[in-house]
């Protein structure tokens, strides 16, 4: 799934280039949206049932109709990255509006400061978009992916009705390896992206070509990643689970001696590249 | 000659994507490897060892394909390589 942020102050036309690249991007494929709200939801209104389940203290409530459904909670209960991973099991592009200032490919709106994401475009105004770059600009960034968007893909194998398990690895950041360790705060990871995309695919080949493995799917991230967040998933689709372990276990254990990834870990003091060591 | 270098070499040297040109005729690794040395000296003691020798933990790519393995070496052709790559172990996960 790609993932658009886009930002700006009230009045540049916001909405109206949610709409206009809602409307582009679903003749490509499936399009989910986030809205960042100030003000309380009003779905959800006051004497309603649902308003009554959640009034005696449910964290979540749905309300499934047969036509449409709503979900309502508190906002502890989901977070940005918790939508966009939601959204990423079955849409193809995600469209933010109105999140400050992430670390996603964003189009920029009037004057605006942002530091963390890349700016794919600076149109004055939602209505002043070239919407067709815009396009073609997101489409050349590393799309969002995530565990269970990884798990739908491999789910939607043809393969899939020969499948009895799918064994998944996430590696994520550790902050400590003991009680006494420096607390690691990020790692950086440097990627050599053409060669380590070829490198993955031939991986993925490799493993695949095996009795009972029908797909294998694998990303890393790059950039920074703090302590506690996922780096790096590999998600097995087998007949069964004996090869569906064996396969996830040779996966990572492949892609971290092929391919070109370099890690730099920032503790609280200081910073050096994982290959010093 | 394209050369990319990663982590801790292109930290030295203060990018990761460098145009060194190559005087050889028909130039092979060795004379990519002595041009990017020339050019760029501050990464001697990085990458040579005490005999001169490249660091045995570092490793060459030519257009993603390592040349010790698949071609000859040392004295691989670069006629048709547009890439060359040096890096560190790679560490990722």
């Amino acid at each position: 799934m790609h993932v658009l942020s886009i930002v700006g102050h009230s009045d540049t036309g916001k909405t109206t280039l949610t709409e206009r690249l809602t409307d582009r991007f679903s003749d490509r494929g499936r399009v989910g949206t986030v809205k960042h709200i100030d003000c309380e939801p009003t779905l959800d209104t006051e004497g309603k049932d649902t308003a009554r389940h959640r009034a005696a203290g449910a964290v979540q409530t749905y309300g499934i109709g047969d036509d449409e459904w709503f979900a309502t909670g508190d906002t502890s209960e989901l977070d940005l990255h918790e939508a966009l991973e939601r959204l990423g099991e079955r849409c193809d592009y995600a469209l933010v509006e109105g999140y400050s200032d992430l670390a996603l490919p964003t189009v920029v709106l009037g004057e605006y400061d942002v530091d963390r994401g890349e700016v794919l475009a600076r149109p004055s105004h939602g209505e002043e978009a070239d919407i067709e770059a815009i396009v073609d600009a997101l489409e050349a960034t590393e799309p969002y992916e995530t565990l269970s968007s990884l798990v739908a893909k491999v789910k939607r194998s043809p393969d899939e009705v020969y499948s009895g398990a799918i064994a998944t690895f996430t590696g994520r950041v550790r902050a400590k390896e003991g009680p006494d360790d420096e607390r690691t705060e990020k790692l950086e990871f440097e990627k050599y992206d053409e060669v380590a995309e070829q490198k993955m695919a031939e991986i993925r080949e490799e493993l695949e070509k095996r009795d009972g493995v029908y797909e294998v799917r694998m990303h890393h991230k790059t950039g920074v990643v703090e302590a506690g967040e996922d780096i790096v998933f590999v998600v097995v689709l087998a007949g069964h689970r004996g090869e569906a372990f064996e396969t996830v276990e040779d996966g990572i254990n492949r892609l971290k001696e092929i391919v070109p990834l370099f890690k730099k870990e920032v503790t609280v003091d200081e910073e050096f590249w994982a290959h010093e060591q | 000659m394209r050369w990319k270098l990663f982590a801790t070499l292109s930290e030295t040297v203060g990018d990761n994507v460098l145009e060194v040109s190559v005087d050889a005729e028909e130039p092979t690794l060795r004379d990519a490897f002595d041009a990017l040395l020339a050019a760029h000296p501050e990464l001697e003691s990085q990458v040579l060892d005490e005999e001169g020798a490249l660091q045995d933990h570092l490793r060459l790519l030519c257009d993603g394909e390592d040349p010790f393995h698949s071609a000859e070496g040392w004295e691989t052709d670069l006629g048709d390589v547009e890439e060359l790559a040096m890096f560190p172990p790679v560490t990722g996960g």
